[in-house]
């Protein structure tokens, strides 16, 4: 399998626009949103002006069509300086990613084009107290009354939900693996209800929270799919986009810690001489710089997979156990270098460790993804 | 009054970020400018922009022109990208070895194809040569008037009133359209690309000059075109004491000082 | 005998431009060189005593026009003036000041002529053949190009200011021509209406002989204020780099270097300055360079006579405070 490691001039301009959106608009904001938890919705307004929300959703539904790889670029170079920001941004593409791959004609019409403009933002939610892990024990349930499904539940940790006006939700409609179905509520559905903020140690100003759904009407017209495809809908979601998502995230973070870690080990003095040239550093910096290179030839090449339509839930679930893995040593690897300023809060590094341990539990535990990546080693037993 | 074309001119040069990293071949005495990424000029993105505020307000089509080799191509997609509406690169072998009058030359052959218009913008200079004297001369070549370090543009009938910056303070200068204008970065913010200005960027028209396309006289581009020669290139030689004092602090300052008494500075 | 060596005399409000005077000096040089003499040409509404001005600064004669249309910069006159007393004296050579206006007027006189004309050159000298040398600066000021004009006429270039030294006055005798041309307000397509002036804050960068320079590792309120205590104690000016002027702590005609103000003064004390050329072509003609700078691998550590690798914070108040010891002593 030949592999073309270019860019196109597309996604060239892409990652440019991505990289001045962030330099530009977004670090100004990174320290409030740390300090405060706040998500700034403006930042979050000018991405979907920018038409980043549009990157997967097909042309011909007023989406961008840019596909995978271009889609990790942007989320890289926004990741490098808000992971919070670029996370939120993913989520936003996971919402659309239920329609994208199950929606009907008249769905994907319906909500696309609006989606692609940024004015409809919606969730994935499918965690429950009950587990995220174990989707099989989700409780909310989805009671069919005439031509409508009567939802109530209560969802958790789910990202975005203060700041969208859609939800997309798994339900149970029967039981067993064949029992859950997939809903999408539109804007202004009553019983609705976003619950709690959470206060997260990391990807602060990530904007994640409950949903709690009492009574909820929902047209059966708004249901993706059939009765009892609500399991396979969401997990192709979340493989698909979901983790390579948290790759993208994790790949900015790691490349900033290495950007930092290289600037820092030049600047710093001690026993007369800069940092960079005491063998300790040097190592750390090239692990930092192995744990790069790796992660980004793992997320690339996921990503090229699916813009050809192949199949890989096992590369995304690699990618996103990989990366993350990546993500918190180098970090921590950033503290050592930085010493006693590495964990001030006023200086970077202790925060790019805080947001690399969240993303240890999206899009499914590193667990979970070594189960995904084990069904796939036992495969080569032949 | 109904705007027709506004032309931009734009020039692909290497990023300044990576200035540091540009080697001189001390055997031709040119740049070598392989490995360096290129950008669009930071001053032409600005003329890009007032161009498109321009359209916005009062109609008109902008195309982009520029001068340059084949990856230029490359610049010309990012500003299509931007918003203009069509962009040409001209692009000939028999144009290297230009310098500002030559290059002004080709230009004006190119833009009297692109008649009717009533504006032409630049950026102020490049980052690169920094002469700022293409649109001047561009002007001239075209018989049109023309002001420089414009940082605001308003636009009246068939007039045009433009602030153009002095090194302490402005004039204010009243230019009959058409005009060359070459502004600087105080005009305005350029924006930033959106993903849906780069997917409109292929089906726009990006197009190829050469100069026959442009009826250029021969002798009047290329080295043979170019009144200036460019004899040699080179590194400024620094001749410094170059003596660094490090340690800690007070020592080290202290020894300092002591040295530049003695050499006679304080 | 070839042709005169003239110098474009640029006044504003009724004064002469300093570079036009800076430029005399090397007309004069270039012009021994090539056993000719100099003169300069004026464009103005009332030209008062600014032609024997520039005769005590040494030129062999002045072309003076006088209209009281020329009271402000208009291209499309000075443009066609310039260009007829031109083709009809034939200078050899036609420096101007790289100002504002220079730059301005200098690209549409070269293009008119079909001639060569080189952008805000840092250095000139002729050779034995009377081919100008002209040296260029380019990238920021990290490559220095020296550009020739081999055959067309008259070669021109605009000058630094900064880059040559103002001559002395003297008590040399000059001739003075009023050269006669139509000038007609139709001819002006871009109108100069007014000129707003803006004061500048301080003492001019080019006068002063100390000059501070602040970078970025200066861009701190306390640190700023330290290197002001200096500036004050030193009475020197105050200029810097493009990201200090970016970062709102100096202005923008305080910047120094490839885009700003060329110094030269007689020290340069350079503050959380990288020394990257875009900034070091500015004050490499210093008599001295002082630099203070964390990064022990700051490339001005190669460009300066005296370095400190330190924190601002911890060098500046000891540095003022040895200063101050050696002047009492």
């Amino acid at each position: 399998m030949p592999f073309d490691f270019t860019f196109t001039s597309e996604q060239e301009m892409l990652r440019k626009a991505a990289m001045e959106f962030a330099e530009k608009e977004v670090a100004p904001k990174v320290e409030w949103m740390d300090e405060t938890g706040e998500t700034p919705i403006e930042l979050v307004k000018k991405m979907m002006e920018l038409g980043f929300g549009a990157i997967v959703i097909p042309r011909e539904y007023g989406g961008a069509g840019l596909g995978h790889i271009a889609r990790i670029a942007v989320l890289e170079e926004i990741s490098r300086i808000s992971p919070a920001l670029s996370f939120c941004l993913q989520i936003v593409h996971l919402g659309q990613a239920p329609l994208i791959y199950f929606g009907s004609e008249e769905q994907k019409k319906k909500w696309l084009p609006g989606m692609a403009k940024g004015e409809l933002i919606s969730t994935c939610a499918v965690t429950e107290p009950t587990g995220g892990s174990d989707v099989l024990g989700i409780q909310t349930t989805a009671k069919r009354e005439g031509d409508s499904y009567i939802l109530n539940g209560r969802k958790c940790f789910i990202t975005n939900v203060h700041i969208s006006n859609m939800h997309g939700v798994l339900a149970k409609t029967g039981e067993g693996p064949k029992g859950l179905s997939f809903f999408m509520i539109e804007p202004n559905t009553p019983g609705v209800k976003p619950g709690r903020k959470e206060n997260k140690d990391g990807l602060r100003g990530l904007n994640t929270g409950e949903l709690i759904l009492e009574n909820v009407r929902v047209p059966k017209e708004n249901m993706i799919g059939s009765e009892g495809d609500g399991l396979r809908i969401a997990l192709t979601a979340i493989s698909n986009i979901g983790r390579p998502g948290v790759n993208g995230v994790a790949l900015g973070i790691i490349r900033r810690c290495l950007e930092e870690a290289a600037k820092y080990s030049k600047q710093r003095i001690l026993y007369g001489k800069p940092i960079s040239e005491l063998q300790a550093i040097q190592w750390y910096l090239t692990e930092i710089y192995l744990d790069y290179e790796t992660t980004r030839l793992l997320t690339y090449y996921a990503a090229w997979l699916r813009d050809k339509g192949a199949r890989c839930d096992a590369e995304n679930a690699a990618g996103k156990y990989y990366s993350v893995e990546a993500a918190v040593r180098c970090a921590h690897k950033l503290i050592q270098i930085f010493g006693a300023y590495g964990v001030m809060r006023e200086i970077i590094p202790q925060r790019l460790l805080r947001d690399a341990e969240v993303l240890c539990s999206a899009a499914g535990t590193q667990e979970i993804m070594k189960l995904v990546m084990f069904r796939k080693a036992l495969e080569y037993a032949k | 009054m109904r705007i027709l074309n506004i032309i931009v001119c734009i020039k692909q040069v290497p990023d300044p970020k990576e200035f540091s990293k540009i080697a001189i071949d001390p055997v031709r005495k040119t740049i070598v400018r392989e490995g360096i990424p290129s950008i669009i000029n930071p001053l032409d993105k600005n003329a890009l922009e007032e161009a498109l505020r321009i359209r916005e307000k009062y109609g008109g089509k902008v195309i982009v022109l520029s001068m340059g080799p084949p990856q230029a191509l490359e610049a010309c997609k990012e500003a299509l990208a931007f918003g203009a509406d069509e962009a040409i690169l001209l692009c000939d072998r028999l144009l290297a070895g230009s310098d500002t009058l030559a290059t002004a030359y080709a230009l004006s052959k190119a833009i009297r194809k692109l008649e009717p218009y009533s504006l032409i913008l630049c950026g102020n200079e490049t980052v690169d040569g920094s002469t700022g004297q293409v649109p001047p001369q561009l002007a001239e070549f075209l018989g049109i008037p023309h002001v420089t370090r414009v940082r605001g543009i308003k636009i009246i009938d068939d007039e045009a009133i433009v602030e153009s910056m002095m090194e302490y303070g402005y004039r204010i200068v009243k230019v009959k359209l058409p005009a060359v204008l070459a502004v600087v970065k105080e005009i305005n913010t350029p924006r930033i690309l959106s993903v849906f200005g780069i997917i409109s960027a292929s089906s726009k028209k990006l197009i190829q000059w050469c100069v026959s396309d442009i009826e250029a006289d021969i002798d009047m581009i290329g080295l043979e075109g170019s009144p200036t020669r460019v004899t040699d290139v080179f590194t400024p030689e620094v001749k410094r004491r170059c003596e660094v004092f490090r340690g800690p602090v007070e020592e080290t300052v202290r020894k300092a000082v002591r040295r530049l008494h003695e050499i006679g500075v304080f | 005998m070839s042709g005169e060596v003239w110098v474009y005399a640029e006044c504003r409000s009724g004064r002469l431009m300093d570079v036009s005077i800076e430029l005399i000096n090397g007309a004069r040089k270039i012009a021994d060189k090539i056993k000719s003499s100099t003169a300069s040409i004026i464009l103005t509404d009332n030209v008062g005593q600014l032609a024997d001005e520039l005769i005590s600064y040494g030129v062999d004669k002045v072309y003076v026009v006088e209209h009281p249309l020329l009271r402000l910069y208009q291209n499309d006159l000075y443009t066609d003036i310039i260009c007829e007393a031109v083709l009809k004296y034939n200078p050899e050579i036609l420096l101007i000041g790289a100002t504002s206006i220079g730059m301005d007027l200098a690209p549409r006189i070269a293009a008119r002529l079909k001639t060569g004309l080189s952008a805000h050159i840092v250095g000139l000298d002729i050779d034995e053949n009377g081919i100008l040398k002209q040296i260029v600066p380019g990238f920021g000021g990290g490559v220095m190009a020296v550009v020739t004009c081999p055959k067309a006429r008259p070669q021109i270039a605009t000058v630094r200011p900064g880059v040559l030294a103002k001559p002395e006055k003297t008590s040399k005798k000059g001739e003075i021509i009023n050269f006669k041309t139509e000038i007609s307000e139709e001819k002006i397509k871009a109108r100069t209406l007014e000129i707003v002036e803006e004061e500048p804050l301080g003492k001019p960068l080019e006068e002063a002989e100390i000059v501070v320079g602040v970078g970025l590792g200066g861009c701190k309120p306390e640190t700023f204020k330290l290197i002001r205590d200096l500036a004050e104690t030193l009475g020197a000016a105050i200029g810097g780099t493009r990201p200090a002027v970016d970062e709102g702590y100096i202005k923008e005609d305080q910047m120094i270097g490839q885009s700003g103000k060329t110094v030269r003064p007689k020290i340069h004390i350079a503050l959380g300055v990288s020394g990257a050329m875009q900034y070091m072509v500015g004050v490499m003609d210093s008599k001295t360079i002082i630099a203070v700078n964390k990064d022990p691998n700051a490339p001005i550590f190669k460009m300066c006579d005296i370095g400190i690798v330190g924190d601002l914070n911890d060098v500046l108040p000891i540095l003022l405070e040895e200063i101050k010891q050696l002047r009492k002593t």
